[in-house]
């Protein structure tokens, strides 16, 4: 007997149960099936609600006391909210968390497509070039920021010597704060697109191509294709890239943190950076608690409302 | 927290990398984890990696060659990396199974003597004053780690910031070593007609250099960020003047226009490109450039200021006891020992720091690295901590390491469009803020 048929027999009607009856006996065995499977499943539950619920409950226990690294603290109620929302800091991370999750997500998920599509082309080595392609998201972040570092931090670096060649007044990459906003958000969309070409190559590979011969035939451009057959295919795998990459980017700290350290003057702060600070550098547990459970929330929410979405492109 | 090693990835980078993986409130939770059972067991001696793996060996063969006293168990050793090593302290103390002896951060023994965490040392101190160790100290040294309740920890090794510079740069810039403030903006003009940069600094990420650098001219003119009495004190004249003078060296183009975003790495990748030509430096810097560029940095006497003063930033590294140990005598025997055993550290060029014990200067293997030996002779004399103008360090100056408005100011400092005093403004909001909290 299944899970299912177990627990979906009909209750036994009222009067012609008693003991001994074959309804009640029935009614026993299914019982002891749901005792069994309660028994079973209790240790995988528990083992959730210790993974991941008493964290998040004890992540809130903190960020309503005003602890340190050392000490656990006093109460304080929603003080460290209060203060975190009153902190111009957590502001200006907000804006930046929200440029940067945007582009990066969105650029990310452009180039992966515009990949996956010449990909499904008979492109000759086209296996060599998918591994390629591969390469920034399988090479560690950390390789990849020193690497990134030693391209434009110094005057010197190839890129700003190659701009000063080119007549561009050697632009100083990670000293200038637009810049260096660019530069980590180019960083990110580079080392994420790999993984939504791979999603877009997944979703494009369930596309009968007799779609496409039909369109052809009915006299659709190729613009007409990618918007009207290619993107409404592929909807529910790109809100479900979009979910994945928006909680990566804004739970992205080595980036940042590597590159620049959420500067020069906070210019490329994110949340994360922001929360990692508050507890490990002004041991304020309390304080960046609150603004990563803020935070949590907040993608919480987003990942809702695009998980909608992902509901309506499969109805 | 001072920083004894910084050849490829600084302390403050390696807490970075172990954080990125703890983005996020879940795992952002399980800091400051409470609870515990009382300490027991043998002694246990955790240290850091002061510097490469030999340092460690050599700490271990200390330790193993350690004869406890009857009644008292061996010590064992064990090497605490630097990445987390706060949680991993903080977890421990609370838990109840902290060590018995530790090295850890600059500050981590006045922190924890907040929290009643530590044994005072003075009953040990005492005893080195009837024995003569307390004699071999350097002058000055033991005092660095007094509080009003005693002293929380035993220097074992001295970080100070010093003047470095390029002796075959300044030659062929035609420029003297400078000894003012003056001599210091004219060595930098020679230096940039040359094309190098006079003024060596750097704030990006985890470059704790951002903060220490603009403090050691603050400090160097007699400035700091407390006053006499203690209290914060970042908006005074001598800070803004100090402040001011570098804002005159980056107008004048004397500081590399992308120090701002520079990590330590960058920092030595341009002294070993010979890119840079003099500046505030950790102790470390010539053995860090790792090249023939390394025979050529010299360690120069320490700036006058324009009124005068004369003063260095350097920071103590210590060796400190815990409240919860098996064995209170086992322990002050255990640092004892550590003490006496040392100079290894200096007799086989283990580390990049300073002795604190005269005995060890003397020494004739130490006296071969004249840089080491020309900072000893003339920096440690004047050093002083986070603390000044204050004297001693309490709840508000073991704070003023490593914190985020430090580095913040550090950049702002280095931000063309930032002036002197709005940058001191700034941090000294952040941190009477970051006090208060």
């Amino acid at each position: 007997m299944t899970a299912a048929s177990a627990t979906s027999d009909p209750p036994a009607t009222a009067g012609t149960t008693s003991l001994g009856s074959p309804s009640s006996g029935h009614n026993q065995q299914a019982r002891q099936v749901r005792r069994t499977l309660t028994v079973l499943v209790l240790p995988s539950v528990l083992l959730l609600l210790l993974i991941n619920i008493y964290p998040l409950l004890y992540a809130l226990l903190q960020s309503l006391r005003n602890g340190t690294l050392i000490v656990g603290g006093d109460f304080v109620g929603l003080e460290n909210y209060g203060d975190v929302l009153a902190d111009p800091a957590f502001w200006r991370a907000v804006r930046f968390t929200v440029l940067f999750t945007v582009v990066s997500v969105f650029c990310s998920w452009a180039i992966g497509l515009a990949l996956a599509l010449l990909l499904r082309s008979d492109l000759p080595g086209r296996g060599g070039f998918k591994v390629l392609l591969l390469l920034p998201w399988v090479v560690p972040i950390v390789v990849s920021a020193k690497a990134w570092n030693w391209l434009t931090a110094t005057p010197q670096s190839p890129l700003p010597a190659l701009a000063g060649l080119l007549g561009l007044n050697t632009p100083l990459f990670l000293a200038d704060p637009t810049l260096a906003k660019i530069v980590v958000c180019a960083f990110e969309v580079w080392v994420n697109f790999p993984f939504m070409m791979m999603m877009n190559s997944a979703a494009l590979a369930s596309v009968d191509d007799s779609v496409y011969e039909a369109a052809r035939m009915d006299g659709a451009s190729g613009r007409q294709q990618l918007f009207h057959i290619t993107l409404p295919l592929v909807a529910r795998s790109t809100y479900i890239s979009w979910i994945l990459m928006t909680i990566f980017v804004v739970n992205d700290f080595p980036t940042i943190y590597l590159l620049t350290g959420g500067g020069p003057i906070d210019a490329t702060t994110t949340l994360v950076i922001l929360a990692y600070r508050s507890v490990f550098e002004n041991f304020q547990v309390g304080f960046g608690v609150a603004i990563a459970f803020l935070m949590s929330l907040t993608l919480v929410f987003v990942s809702v409302v695009l998980y909608r979405q992902v509901r309506k492109a499969h109805a | 927290m001072s920083h004894a090693l910084r050849s490829s990835l600084s302390r403050r980078r390696f807490l970075g990398l172990a954080a990125s993986t703890a983005a996020g409130a879940a795992v952002l939770s399980a800091c400051g984890g409470r609870g515990g059972s009382g300490g027991s067991g043998g002694m246990k001696f955790w240290d850091m990696p002061w510097g490469t793996p030999a340092f460690n060996d050599a700490a271990r063969q200390i330790t193993t060659s350690f004869k406890p006293p009857a009644g008292v168990s061996p010590v064992s050793y064990q090497v605490i990396q630097w990445d987390n090593f706060n949680q991993t302290f903080a977890s421990a103390v609370a838990s109840g199974t902290n060590p018995a002896v530790s090295t850890g951060g600059g500050f981590q023994s006045f922190q924890f003597a907040q929290q009643g965490a530590i044994a005072y040392a003075d009953k040990l101190i005492d005893k080195w004053r009837a024995n003569g160790l307390y004699d071999d100290f350097l002058p000055g040294a033991l005092g660095g780690m007094k509080t009003p309740k005693g002293y929380v920890a035993i220097p074992w090794e001295l970080d100070p910031h010093v003047w470095w510079y390029n002796k075959k740069l300044l030659d062929q810039a035609g420029a003297a070593v400078p000894t003012t403030w003056d001599q210091l903006l004219a060595a930098g003009q020679a230096l940039k007609a040359i094309g190098v940069v006079g003024f060596s600094t750097g704030a990006g990420s985890g470059n704790s250099l951002a903060y220490e650098t603009p403090l050691s001219l603050m400090i160097g003119n007699g400035g700091g960020l407390f006053d006499p009495g203690g209290n914060l004190d970042v908006l005074n004249a001598r800070n803004v003047e100090a402040i001011e003078f570098i804002k005159q060296l980056q107008v004048q183009g004397i500081i590399d226009p992308a120090s701002v975003s520079y990590t330590n790495d960058n920092q030595t990748e341009q002294w070993r490109g010979r890119r840079f030509g003099l500046g505030n430096e950790q102790m470390g810097l010539a053995d860090n450039v790792a090249s023939d560029v390394s025979s050529e940095l010299q360690v120069m006497s320490p700036i006058v200021g324009p009124h005068g003063d004369k003063a260095a930033l350097v920071v103590e590294n210590n060796i400190m006891m815990y409240r919860n140990t098996p064995s209170q005598e086992g322990s002050e025997a255990f640092v004892e020992h550590f003490v006496r055993n040392m100079h290894v550290f200096w007799d086989q060029n283990l580390v990049n720091g300073l002795p604190v014990l005269k005995s060890i200067v003397a020494s004739p293997e130490f006296q071969k690295k004249t840089n080491y030996y020309k900072a000893v002779r003339e920096y440690q004399p004047i050093g002083v901590s986070y603390s000044a103008r204050g004297t001693t360090v309490g709840v508000d100056q073991s704070k003023m390491d490593g914190n985020s408005a430090m580095y913040q100011f550090g950049q702002a400092v280095l931000t063309p469009n930032v002036d002197a005093r709005t940058a001191l403004t700034n941090l000294s909001n952040a941190l009477s803020s970051l006090l208060k909290r």
